[in-house]
């Protein structure tokens, strides 16, 4: 199973940085080919990596509160890899690395049976709905380093795994065998704006991520952080995308909670 | 015309009536023909399918047909394992209606995935935790299978009967049959389990997701269970259903009803289960995720996924005919039996409705909405033409197959079939060898 | 041999079979799969040697540093440039999408010529040409005045070019597009004396009260910002956004304060009252280095009690005062003003209103305040020698009023372009040249501003796309765009220290386009004469070179240039008023800060309702239109197929009927349009919220039909005291359809 020193890549979201801007969104579609069509207003047919929920309180006017939740792949771990996905797909073409902790996706695996989007609780799984097109000449801003997805497929945010196999090229080519935590960011964080994405490996107490998420021994392994959460925790998908918030209603907003239950772990 | 084709001793209708017939269908399979092509060609964006409503119309008929192609598995099991010999005047059907249903199975799994072109790279890249892997395979061989169990009766066509060769193979083939009907008992139990695990393991979806034991999710086991019950209810459905169509009587009411018993006391203790699980499931499994079952079914527009699909698929479609089927009376009454049977095999339908698309629809993440789907024109067109051409195919094998062994004795051609002559135990008329089937041959 | 049944049936099984054991439909399945995998309708990306070449983004005044990432000879992806001062590695989706600007369909590709309504291509030459004797013919007519120059900024070497061509044509009429720039210039010149950009140190303050700035919805520098309200955030600090409506910066403050819009300034005369009545001022900075304090302490405590000012603006008394407080009594407290991006000046004595706010705490020129930067300086090209003509025509008063006797102190006004020419016979403006800038999508009241482009006998546009102003000009000369061609980026709008950036050219331009420079150098040198003598560059390239001198090569190896050590003058040396202090108010101008009510247009009895715009970081809403990534990332509360989504409160839409995304109509005094309605909790009852970027009837099939175009159901509303657009909302109707 995992490794003596595997990886576990992973991110935290601070949600009162994010300022629901879509920089994150459109960087990821310049990085990772993301087609276009003219209408794009259905979300349900639309494919975008990187999704800004709105969240509010539910409150009228003027106590009404918003918060904007960026949701990349979770790259749930499940147990022992059994990420919610991973386990269904019946033609291996989409998968769960032990090595980074990263599900990665085989367009020219998959064959579209959609069991993965349908298992996914957080909507990140698209289907390409369309042939992807580019008007003439728009293909010039292509990127190489990510394939082109053919209609018919699913696809998902990748946490820009291409990034990672060029730095560890790069770090190869210089004889080192370890890469720096700089050496590998996603395209999403990186443009952020609000600074408000932070990626590393988990399980290294040296990443702003571990130091920010910073597991609890004594309670389970949950971070210390009581601003940090997850979405759907309950559910064991075991995500590796952490969010941060100040604010109760948000982590409450994270999960589903009986009216019995009290208040969120973390009140 | 084709009277050459037609089994001896029985009567069908004019030549020219049959081919109307057989062309009014076949249109409207062609139009589901033109909407596959629409589909292969243009893609999936055909359907009003949608990254939230993966699965939509397709994936529930093709549930729903395996489900109800039940009824060969479970008559097969009961007749060649239990050994309830009656049902031997049911079986040719039962097998027949399973093989429309499954052929329909793979022919909607054939569109339905996004790159039809690749979809054996579900047997090359097999996945072995994953339902559909097991589906796929199960359901592949007992496609087989039920291949060698229709194909018999294929070859007891008067014409290739009479080639020496053929009426060997169907004969030893008869012979076998209990291997086949009991690899094919064997096999319905798994897919028909995994197509139930396919919710049941999808712990994300809570409203699918089931605990259970080992591997299997309990629903693994519940829609196995419903298949059986179902399954043998469709083919009664359709059996009374060709009656009406021929107005003739086909098969003997001791047989329907000891099939209709036997459904009657499945149904019984799948409700059973069902009620268990479902209770399981809303005072344990949902809470400990965060949901109450009301969660799963209030607070939406139109009320399209209202608490009353529970009610109608445990209550009405469940428990109803369940308690019609395991009385006498109701089994006797002729429109209760035939209220009961369509009300179970509507319970089939509505519950793998229910386990691949509702699950779809509810919000997990708590800031989304319930999904909505309506099927487009295509969707339907596709999912018509199985329906078409299973018409045409048990036209065709009513016509030219003799696949009611009692027809002839129930509507003699010549003389009017008497009271005391329909009171008779079982004549079975050649006593030719000791075949175990009745032979049409007459030679 | 007969042919029996037997033998062929035989002949078809054994056929049958001994096709499937062979490898042919094997090698079949598994071609065609092999060929789903490689549609050749599904474009692969060309690999290359990958570059990085650092740059600057011109798509808006945010002046962000970028990496351009080139693989072969194909741009591939921009990013921020990291540790630069403005952006430091962050971008915004219009910069992230800058390469479909590039590649994208909407390109000017040749130089065009209107012919009967028709575009026809046509040379460099010719073009040129044509325009020089058109500029000869009005020249020798001794009517160089009625040449006019609208550009999206006055600063820079293009811009500059552009003006310096005017000026010794014997043009007065260059004009920059309007925006807050030019009321926040002309309230540190009242204020303050000096002739400065405002710049906010948003980053050292732990206390930003914004009056509707859209801070994270791209006012002014957006990703600086960005970057500065988290850094605020991480230490402590704390914002309250003062907005009718909860934009994403209200949601993202600390305190979100609801206000009837329009009335910001009373509301910050109201502050300013309890924060003199409790003396919680800056004493040191008010008794020292102020003048005028008496009179605004009497207006504001006789005029502005929290009482009143409550009635007026709709914001509880409780809140003033506590707000007031809080306000004052932050170490860094910071007060900033000019709605959403920042788009319309707005009103003069509001923004006179929300600066003496940082006066009273002595936050002008201090970290974490608001500091007057001086503006570039680096262009000192020789004085221009004029012949009589051009004398003559400067003469001339502006078409636009601006520097007139009604409007002394606007350096600008064209916000009143449209109704000066539709209210003369012929138009005062003969050739009008238009660069950065799409005035006929960015300016208010659509309509009008049609009409008056339709009546200037000569419109040359300068774009790189196919705007809604190139649409309809009558000489398209493109330039290429800020990938193709060298360009400083003079100061990023609203960063506390100068700045100048360089954007350079990544590629060899695409299509048949000239760099605006090389084009106004072209003409100049074929007009001749003193016009001819006054731009002796071979090239724009290399004037700007030589313009940026000993910049130049750090420009070019660090793509920025910046002054890390700057600080604001010391308040002993910052204020060259006649007083040498801040000035609450003086004699001469009537600007005391104070509350007139600028009304919106139209009458209550039949428009019941306010229409406000609002913006969002995903969509472009000045001279450059969305790219497709940016449509895309639209929410679908904003824009559904092609129909734009009204935001109003569920009590409003009670009131008349309106239901959420069902379609409705909207009027008001200037246009109406079919809307879809949005029930939304974050708006004031009584108003009803439309997003700006929309509407466009160019930039092709991506962009161009989406949506209604918020300056087509508004007019301008013109601010007594500066002359530029004050409108913040108009009056509206919304009814079922
Ligand atoms: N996990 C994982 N496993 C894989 C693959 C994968 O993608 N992932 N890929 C598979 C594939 S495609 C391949 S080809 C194999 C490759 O597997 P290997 O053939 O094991 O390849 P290398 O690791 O390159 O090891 C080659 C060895 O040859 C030595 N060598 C180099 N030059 C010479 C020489 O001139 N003479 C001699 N005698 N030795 C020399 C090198 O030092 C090295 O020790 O791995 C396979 N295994
Ligand atoms: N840096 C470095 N470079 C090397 C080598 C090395 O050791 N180091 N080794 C060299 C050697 S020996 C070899 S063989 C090559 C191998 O080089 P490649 O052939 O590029 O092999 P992989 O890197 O394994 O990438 C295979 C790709 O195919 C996808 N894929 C998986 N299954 C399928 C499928 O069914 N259909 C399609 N179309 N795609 C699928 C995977 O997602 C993956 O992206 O690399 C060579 N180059
Ligand atoms: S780029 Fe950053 S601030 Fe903008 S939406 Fe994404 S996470 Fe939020
Ligand atoms: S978020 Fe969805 S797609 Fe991503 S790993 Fe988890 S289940 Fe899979
Ligand atoms: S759609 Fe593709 S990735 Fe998803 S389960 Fe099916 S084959 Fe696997
Ligand atoms: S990690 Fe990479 S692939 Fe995932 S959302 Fe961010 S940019 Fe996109
Ligand atoms: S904020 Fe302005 S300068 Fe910065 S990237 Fe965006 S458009 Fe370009």
């Amino acid at each position: 199973m995992e490794k003596e020193n595997s990886k576990k890549f992973g991110m935290v979201i601070d949600l009162d940085k994010c300022t629901g801007c879509g920089s994150c969104m459109v960087a990821c579609m310049a990085e990772n080919n993301i087609p276009f069509r003219e209408d794009e207003t259905d979300k349900l047919l639309s494919v975008s990596w990187m999704h800004v929920y709105r969240l509010t309180n539910v409150k009228p006017f003027p106590d009404t509160e918003e918060c904007y939740l960026p949701r990349p792949c979770q790259h749930c771990e499940g147990h022992h890899g059994h990420s919610p996905c991973v386990s269904v797909c019946p033609a291996t073409a989409t998968d769960y690395d032990m090595d980074t902790g990263i599900v990665s996706q085989i367009y020219t695996r998959c064959f579209g049976c959609r069991y993965c989007m349908a298992a996914c609780p957080y909507h990140v799984r698209q289907f390409n709905w369309w042939d992807p097109l580019w008007p003439d000449g728009m293909e010039k801003s292509l990127n190489p380093n990510v394939s082109v997805r053919m209609r018919g497929v699913v696809e998902k945010c990748s946490f820009c795994i291409h990034r990672y196999q060029l730095a560890k090229d790069q770090a190869y080519m210089e004889g080192r065998r370890e890469i720096e935590e700089d050496e590998y960011q996603t395209a999403c964080t990186q443009a952020c704006p609000a600074g408000a994405i932070t990626f590393g490996d988990l399980n290294n107490p040296k990443h702003a991520v571990y130091q920010m998420v910073k597991p609890d021994k004594k309670n389970g392994g949950k971070p210390k952080n009581p601003k940090a959460f997850r979405l759907l925790e309950r559910l064991g998908t075991n995500a590796k995308v952490y969010y941060l918030s100040s604010r109760e209603w948000v982590r409450r907003a994270g999960d589903n909670y009986l009216k019995t239950e009290g208040q969120a772990k973390h009140a | 015309m084709d009277s050459a084709l037609i089994p001896e001793g029985v009567k069908r209708c004019p030549t020219w009536q049959f081919i109307i017939w057989i062309g009014v269908v076949g249109a409207v399979m062609m139009w589901g023909v033109f909407a596959i092509l629409l589909v292969y060609i243009k893609g999936l964006n055909q359907t009003n399918m949608n990254n939230a409503y993966g699965f939509a119309l397709w994936i529930w008929a093709d549930l729903t047909v395996i489900a109800l192609g039940g009824g060969a598995f479970f008559t097969g099991f009961l007749r060649y394992i239990i050994g309830k010999d009656e049902l031997k005047h049911i079986i040719n059907y039962a097998v027949l209606i399973g093989f429309i249903c499954y052929s329909s199975a793979l022919l909607i799994l054939g569109f339905d995935v996004g790159q039809p072109l690749r979809a054996w790279f579900i047997f090359w890249h097999a996945n072995v935790h994953s339902m559909l892997t097991e589906v796929a395979f199960c359901l592949t061989c007992y496609f087989g299978v039920l291949c060698i169990e229709y194909l018999p009766l294929a070859l007891e066509n008067r014409q290739i009967d009479k080639v020496p060769f053929f009426h060997h193979l169907s004969h030893n083939m008869h012979e076998i049959m209990a291997v086949f009907a009991a690899t094919g008992a064997f096999l319905s139990f798994f897919h028909q389990g995994s197509l139930g695990g396919v919710p049941g393991v999808m712990f994300g979806r809570p409203f699918g997701f089931r605990e259970g034991v080992l591997i299997w999710p309990w629903t693994f086991f519940l829609f196995t269970w419903s298949a059986a019950a179902g399954g043998p209810c469709f083919t009664i459905l359709i059996t009374k259903i060709t009656e009406k169509a021929v107005r003739k009587k086909l098969v003997k009411d001791n047989v329907i009803e000891l099939l209709a018993k036997i459904s009657g006391w499945m149904l019984v203790g799948y409700m059973v289960a069902k009620i268990i699980d479902t209770w399981y499931w809303a005072a344990f499994t949902a809470p400990s995720k965060g949901f109450t079952l009301m969660d799963f079914y209030a607070n939406n527009p139109g009320s399209v996924y209202g608490i009353w699909i529970l009610i109608a698929e445990i209550g009405v479609c469940g428990v109803l005919p369940a308690l019609i089927l395991i009385t006498d009376k109701g089994r006797k009454n002729r429109i209760a039996l035939f209220l009961a049977v369509l009300l179970a095999v509507l319970g089939v339908c509505l519950n793998r409705w229910v386990m691949v698309l509702q699950v779809l629809a509810v919000p997990v993440l708590t800031f989304e909405n319930w999904a909505q789907y309506l099927p487009s024109w295509q969707e339907i067109a596709t999912t018509i033409l199985p329906v078409a051409y299973g018409i045409i195919m048990i036209s065709l094998s009513y016509r030219y197959l003799p696949v009611f062994p009692q027809e002839r004795e129930l509507n003699p051609i010549e003389a009017p079939v008497s009271q005391t002559q329909e009171q008779l135990p079982e004549p079975e008329t050649p006593p030719a060898g000791a075949e175990p089937e009745p032979s049409p041959s007459g030679s | 041999m007969k042919i029996d049944r037997r033998s062929f049936l035989s002949f078809v099984i054994g056929g049958a079979a001994g096709t499937a054991l062979s490898p042919l439909p094997w090698k079949l399945t598994d071609d065609i799969a092999i060929w789903s995998q490689n549609w050749p309708w599904t474009p692969v990306p060309q690999k290359g040697e990958v570059s990085y070449l650092n740059s600057t983004c011109t798509l808006c005044p945010g002046g962000c540093g970028i990496l351009v990432r080139k693989v072969g000879e194909r741009v591939v992806k921009l990013e921020g440039m990291e540790g630069h001062p403005v952006n430091d590695g962050g971008l915004c989706t219009l910069g992230l999408a800058g390469t479909q600007l590039l590649y994208g369909p909407t390109r000017v590709k040749t130089p065009l010529k209107k012919v009967n309504g028709a575009w026809r291509k046509i040379s460099w030459n010719a073009a040129i040409a044509e325009i020089v004797e058109k500029l000869s013919d009005l020249r020798s007519k001794g009517l160089p005045h009625t040449v006019a120059c609208i550009s999206g900024s006055d600063r820079g070497t293009v811009p500059e070019l552009f003006n310096r061509f005017l000026t010794v044509y014997g043009s007065p009429n260059f004009m920059r597009t309007s925006s807050i720039q030019d009321s926040y210039e002309l309230t540190l010149f009242l204020t303050q004396g000096v002739r400065a950009m405002a710049g906010f140190d948003v980053a050292n303050a732990d206390f930003i009260l914004s009056f509707g700035s859209g801070l994270i919805e791209g006012w002014e520098s957006p990703v600086y910002m960005f970057r500065a309200k988290s850094t605020l955030r991480e230490n402590g600090g704390r914002m309250d956004q003062i907005e009718p409506r909860l934009s994403k910066t209200a949601a993202k403050s600390d305190k979100w304060i609801a206000i009837s819009p329009g009335t910001e300034g009373a509301l910050a005369l109201g502050l300013a009252h309890v924060i003199i009545k409790e003396k919680l001022y800056n004493k040191k900075f008010v008794d020292t280095y102020t003048s005028g304090f008496e009179a605004h302490k009497k207006l504001v405590i006789d005029g502005y009690p929290p009482d009143i000012v409550s009635k007026i603006t709709g914001v509880d008394t409780a809140t003033i005062t506590a707000l007031a407080k809080d306000f004052a009594r932050a170490r860094k407290p910071l007060a900033i003003c000019g709605r959403g991006k920042g788009y319309i000046p707005g009103s003069l004595q509001e923004f006179l209103a929300i600066h003496t706010l940082n006066a009273l705490v002595g936050n002008i020129n201090q970290t974490g305040g608001i500091w007057a930067v001086p503006e570039p300086d680096y262009i000192s090209w020789p004085e221009v020698e004029m012949d009589k003509i051009a004398s003559n025509g400067l003469q001339q008063e502006r078409v636009d009023g601006a520097g007139s006797k009604a409007y002394p102190y606007a350096r600008y006004l064209l916000g009143r372009l449209p109704e000066v020419i539709n209210s003369s016979q012929d138009s005062p403006i003969q050739v009008l040249f238009v660069t950065t800038a799409n005035p006929m999508y960015a300016m208010p009241d659509t309509q009008a501003v049609a009409k008056a482009f339709e009546k200037i006998p000569f419109v040359v546009s300068f774009s790189s796309f196919l705007d809604e102003t190139a649409v309809n000009a009558d000489l398209i000369l493109p330039n290429h765009v800020f990938l193709e061609r060298y360009e400083d980026v003079p100061a990023a709008h609203g960063f506390p220290k100068p700045i100048i950036g360089l954007a350079r050219p990544v590629i060899e331009p695409l299509f048949n386009t000239q760099h605006s420079g090389d084009v106004i150098i072209q003409i100049a040198n074929e007009l001749g004469g003193p016009i001819a003598d006054a731009f002796p560059w071979d090239s724009y390239d290399a004037c700007l070179e030589e313009t940026l001198a000993d910049k130049w090569d750090a420009l070019v190896e660090d793509g920025y240039w910046s002054d890390e050590v700057f600080s604001a003058a010391d308040w002993s040396t910052a204020f060259e008023t006649d007083s040498a202090k801040f000035e609450f108010t003086n004699e001469d101008i009537e600007s005391l800060p104070r509350y007139n009510p600028l009304k919106a247009k139209g009458d209550e009895a039949h428009y019941p309702l306010v229409l406000i715009p609002y913006d969002s970081m995903r969509l472009a809403s000045g001279h450059i239109g969305s790219p497709p990534f940016l449509i895309k990332s639209v929410e679908d509360y904003i824009l559904t197929a092609n129909d734009v989504l009204v935001e109003v409160n569920p009590a409003t839409a009670n009131e008349y009927g309106l239901k959420d995304g069902k379609y409705a109509f909207l009027r008001t005094p200037k246009g109406n349009a079919r809307v879809k309605v949005r029930v939304f909790d974050g708006i004031m009852p009584g108003l009803v919220a439309i997003p700006r970027g929309l509407g466009h009837t160019a930039f092709g099939r991506f962009l161009a039909g989406k949506g209604v175009h918020y300056n087509a159901l508004i007019g301008p509303v013109e601010d007594p005291a500066s002359g530029h657009d004050a409108a913040w909302g108009i009056r509206a109707k919304l009814s079922k359809t």
